[in-house]
């Protein structure tokens, strides 16, 4: 098992590299840099520009400001500085951290609680009413855009009379202490980036683990189980179990799926995740900025693919490394 | 500890008690009762990447330092756009107009420390003048002398409260210039300099700076940002300001600005009455007034006429450089262009693009700028008109068409070009399909070209275009504006051979130049040295005429500016004249 787990982290390694080539011959294919915007600016003269340009080296040939980056990586485990805050880019990134992965973390728990009980329900009562309600209602779901589903729940909400749109807190507890008032007043904020992000994912998840359980209801072992006399409580028991296998390890793939999902929700709620400020940086060509939160993406897929193998091998004893 | 306490509060208020107050006009202060208290809850589109206005380019630190954090020397009146005594109290230029000296008021930083001559030359010296600093001002504070000769502009301290400016020669724009120049500490700031890195000067007052770190001069000090959520400014107990019935400004004790990137949420955040006071985009308008006219809205809005250098005045320009031969030969006729101008439908873009929230006589200079604008240039826009446009075309020889109706070159080749437009904002867009149609009227081609904004700005900027749309900002002054409208300039893009780029920095070239170019470029030099503001407006007359008669670029129009006011805040909203009233050190809720 050890040796399984660090033969993978190694192999993360050339990944790496290789991933970040990828996005920096990306992010150099976009056109324009991080100075055009401001080049029609009369403020700032064309030699402003020019010592900007030396100053942020944005003068030297592509493949040599790479191999600085990288360099700088592996030697100092520096990511680079931000063009435009004039920090680094872990500092900055650490700074909005939480609030993503709070918001991921209870997002994802949020669709794979209900997903799989859907999923379950369905599988257990197949072509029945409400498995019908529950997938028109997951693809539903699966269907409307992220961005849109938030304004009609922002829409409805002020229509009913809430004012909790938008943001985490009510501007007053921006930045207060901890407190009871407070925390009620996450709450009444928090549960719409949840539903509005967690309900795109939901009718996927719902499927996968509705067609698993039939496939495993219908399997030679249950006949066993049944025909050994189980009491239909085991037995379900044991289904499920077999059935959340390949759901789990599809898991690893959902971690980044809420981390650059949440972008445009979270633009149009307003919530202080790393998604608005990494489509801003996208913008304005802050080059060091998009490329060291990719890479984190490309490393939170990895890691979360690891996981979800080592969960594997822990919930499904056939699985045995070799 | 009691007696301490006694001592701080006598030594506070006899600083208190020295300052030289300076009062607040009638314009801004209208009402008699104002309350005093509470907080003024404004907002950003992102969080400010810096206290230090010289270490960055970021727009949403200039709204917080600009006014609410940081004072200039001389201001510029929030409505009426007069230079009038901030920091320094009064001034006296020397008779050959080449020395200004301030007499600086007795006032306090926030953390009581005395308002200098130290920290003046300080802030010019390390962040005006410092050419590692990102947003420096060296070009606008280096002037020709007699010679002609680019020289900078010296400050020396004379006393305590005495500064000096020796110019290289008499400069118009000086006073201007120097309302954008807001003035540091020096006992905070140069500690953190590296005196031999000065590209250091970008890195400190960073966001990551402790709030509590910074010591200003303006009515707010910051006290607590929570990254992308909020910024909370404090009142600064040492501000210089009182108003007309001897109360300290600002009237509010906090302002509270909420980060909010998208611009759907800060409306609705702004009619759900979270937001006091905030800029309206103009497709907002419609509904928001209608909102507002069944009396149930918390807020009021405003349009009014344009008096910010935002959003700018989109203009049409014909590259005279352009590689095909006949088009150069076409765009450099005159005749084109003036019938280019009776082919643009202004009222019916302000109409449709603007939902009629522009005005259409938008040129160098706005109509709201009292000091500066030109009347005349409104008799000199050619109205739409397609007959008279026909006839001119048919002048310049282009008289045969094609089987598709097309105009053809005497030479056989249809006459047919490509506009530039970048795709953001959509307005540009629009204007470009409504121009592009009534083109098509008068027999001519036009290939749209839509491209990303950062691409189009790049070949504008290498002169790689045919045709464009474009807008560029207008400011109170034209000399500030000067990069862009003399001939032989950076941003002089419609015609780059008036410029030589090889040589450092760029210099005109005036055998390129038509006669009315030379005439435009000999007037910007004449306004630059001209103290005495009636001739400086007689110069800039005669360049606002030029433009509308030669066309070198065709002004479009100008969005109105609309602004939304929460209906509790008092001393905000319009004024007579249909100007902006609203300051954040004058306006309170009542």
């Amino acid at each position: 098992m050890w040796s399984f787990i660090v033969r993978r982290i190694l192999i993360m390694i050339p990944m790496m590299f290789f991933v970040s080539v990828i996005c920096f011959v990306v992010t150099e294919l976009q056109p324009g840099d991080f100075l055009s915007q401001y080049l029609e600016n009369p403020r700032i003269s064309p030699e402003q520009i020019e010592s900007l340009r030396r100053e942020l080296a944005l003068d030297k040939p592509a493949y040599q400001r790479y191999f600085m980056w990288i360099k700088n990586i592996v030697t100092k485990g520096d990511f680079g500085y931000s063009f435009s805050y004039q920090r680094p880019v872990i500092e900055l990134i650490w700074e909005r951290l939480g609030w993503t992965v709070a918001i991921s973390v209870l997002t994802i728990g949020f669709q794979w609680l209900f997903a799989t009980l859907m999923g379950i329900y369905s599988a257990l009562h197949p072509y029945t009413l409400i498995d019908y309600t529950l997938t028109v209602l997951g693809f539903v779901g699966l269907s409307i855009p992220e961005f849109f589903l938030a304004l009609v729940l922002v829409y409805l909400v002020l229509r009913v009379g809430g004012t909790a749109v938008g943001g985490l807190f009510s501007p007053q507890f921006i930045g207060a202490p901890m407190s009871w008032a407070k925390f009620v007043d996450l709450l009444k904020h928090l549960w719409l980036p949840i539903v509005v992000v967690g309900v795109s994912g939901l009718a996927g998840l719902m499927r996968i683990m509705r067609s698993n359980m039939l496939d495993v209801l219908g399997s030679p072992f249950v006949t066993a189980l049944k025909a050994r006399g189980l009491d239909e409580k085991t037995v379900r028991k044991h289904v499920i179990k077999n059935a959340l296998n390949p759901l789990v390890s599809i898991a690893g793939m959902e971690l980044p799926n809420v981390f650059s999902g949440t972008i445009i929700a979270s633009i149009v709620l307003n919530l202080p995740t790393i998604g608005p400020f990494f489509y801003n940086a996208l913008l304005n060509h802050d080059q060091y900025l998009v490329m060291a939160f990719l890479l984190f993406i490309a490393l939170i897929t990895q890691i979360g693919n690891l996981l979800a193998d080592i969960a594997l091998a822990l919930l499904d004893p056939r699985i045995r490394i070799s | 500890m009691k007696k301490l306490f006694l001592v701080i509060l006598a030594v506070l208020a006899c600083i208190v008690l020295a300052t030289e107050y300076a009062v607040e006009d009638e314009l801004l202060t209208p009402d008699f009762s104002p309350k005093i208290g509470g907080t003024l809850r404004l907002v950003l589109a992102s969080t400010p990447e810096s206290y230090l206005l010289y270490g960055t380019l970021d727009s949403s630190s200039y709204s917080v330092i600009m006014g609410p954090m940081f004072s200039t020397l001389v201001e510029m009146h929030p409505v009426t756009n007069e230079i009038r005594p901030a920091l320094a109290k009064s001034w006296t230029v020397s008779p050959d107009g080449k020395e200004v000296t301030f007499k600086l008021r007795e006032a306090y930083w926030s953390d009581g420390t005395p308002i200098t001559a130290d920290d003046v030359v300080f802030t010019f010296q390390y962040f005006v003048m410092n050419q590692y600093a990102r947003g420096n001002s060296i070009a606008r504070f280096t002037i020709p002398d007699e010679q002609g000769v680019n020289r900078m502009i010296e400050w020396v301290k004379v006393d305590d409260k005495t500064v000096k400016a020796i110019l290289p020669s008499p400069y118009g724009a000086f006073f201007t210039v120097l309302s954008h120049v807001y003035i540091y500490p020096k006992h905070k700031l140069e500690p953190l300099i590296d005196k031999n890195d000065l590209g250091s000067v970008n890195k400190i007052w960073l966001s990551n700076t402790d709030p509590k770190e910074i010591v200003v001069n303006g009515p707010f000090k910051p006290v607590q940002l929570i990254t992308d959520q909020k910024l909370v400014l404090e009142r600064n107990p040492y501000f210089w300001k009182v108003d007309r019935f001897g109360n300290k400004l600002p009237y509010f004790d906090r302002v509270e600005y909420l980060i909010i990137r998208d611009a759907e949420m800060r409306t609705a955040k702004f009619m759900a009455g979270e937001i006091d006071f905030m800029a309206i985009a103009s497709r907002d308008y419609p509904m928001l007034k209608e909102q507002e006219l069944t009396g149930k809205t918390p807020y009021v809005v405003y349009a009014t006429q344009p008096n910010q250098p935002t959003p700018s005045p989109i203009h049409i320009s014909f590259n005279f450089d352009v590689d095909d031969p006949d088009l150069r030969g076409l765009f450099t006729r005159l005749e084109f262009r003036e019938a280019m101008e009776y082919a643009l439908n202004r009222q019916r873009i302000i109409d449709e693009v603007f939902a009629g929230l522009a005005i259409p006589d938008a040129g160098l200079i706005l109509p709201s700028n009292k000091a500066f604008y030109n009347p005349k240039v409104e008799q000199l826009l050619r109205p739409y008109d397609l007959k008279k446009a026909n006839e001119l075309l048919d002048k310049l020889g282009l008289t045969k068409r094609d089987k598709e109706g097309y105009r053809l070159f005497p030479n056989g080749k249809r006459v047919e070009f490509n506009l530039l437009v970048q795709n953001s904002p959509k307005e540009y867009q629009d204007v470009a399909l409504i121009f592009v149609e009534d083109l098509k009227k008068l027999g001519i081609k036009v290939n749209l070209q839509i491209l990303d904004s950062s691409l189009v700005g790049e070949m504008f900027g290498a002169g790689n275009f045919q045709a464009g749309i474009r807008a560029f900002g207008n400011q109170p002054d034209l000399q500030l504006r000067k990069a862009i409208w003399q001939p032989g300039t950076q941003l002089y893009y419609w015609h780059y051979s008036t410029m030589d780029k090889t040589k450092t920095p760029p210099q005109p070239v005036f055998e390129n130049m038509f006669d009315w170019e030379k005439r435009i470029w000999e007037l910007f030099e004449k306004a630059q040295i001209e103290m005495d503001p009636s001739k400086r407006k007689a110069y800039y007359d005669e360049v606002q005429e030029l433009y509308h008669i030669y066309l070198p670029v065709i002004f479009v129009c100008k969005g109105m500016n609309i602004w939304g006011f929460n209906k509790t805040l008092g001393n905000a909203g319009l004024t007579d004249d249909g100007m902006l009233r609203f300051t954040v050190w004058t306006s309170y809720r009542k």
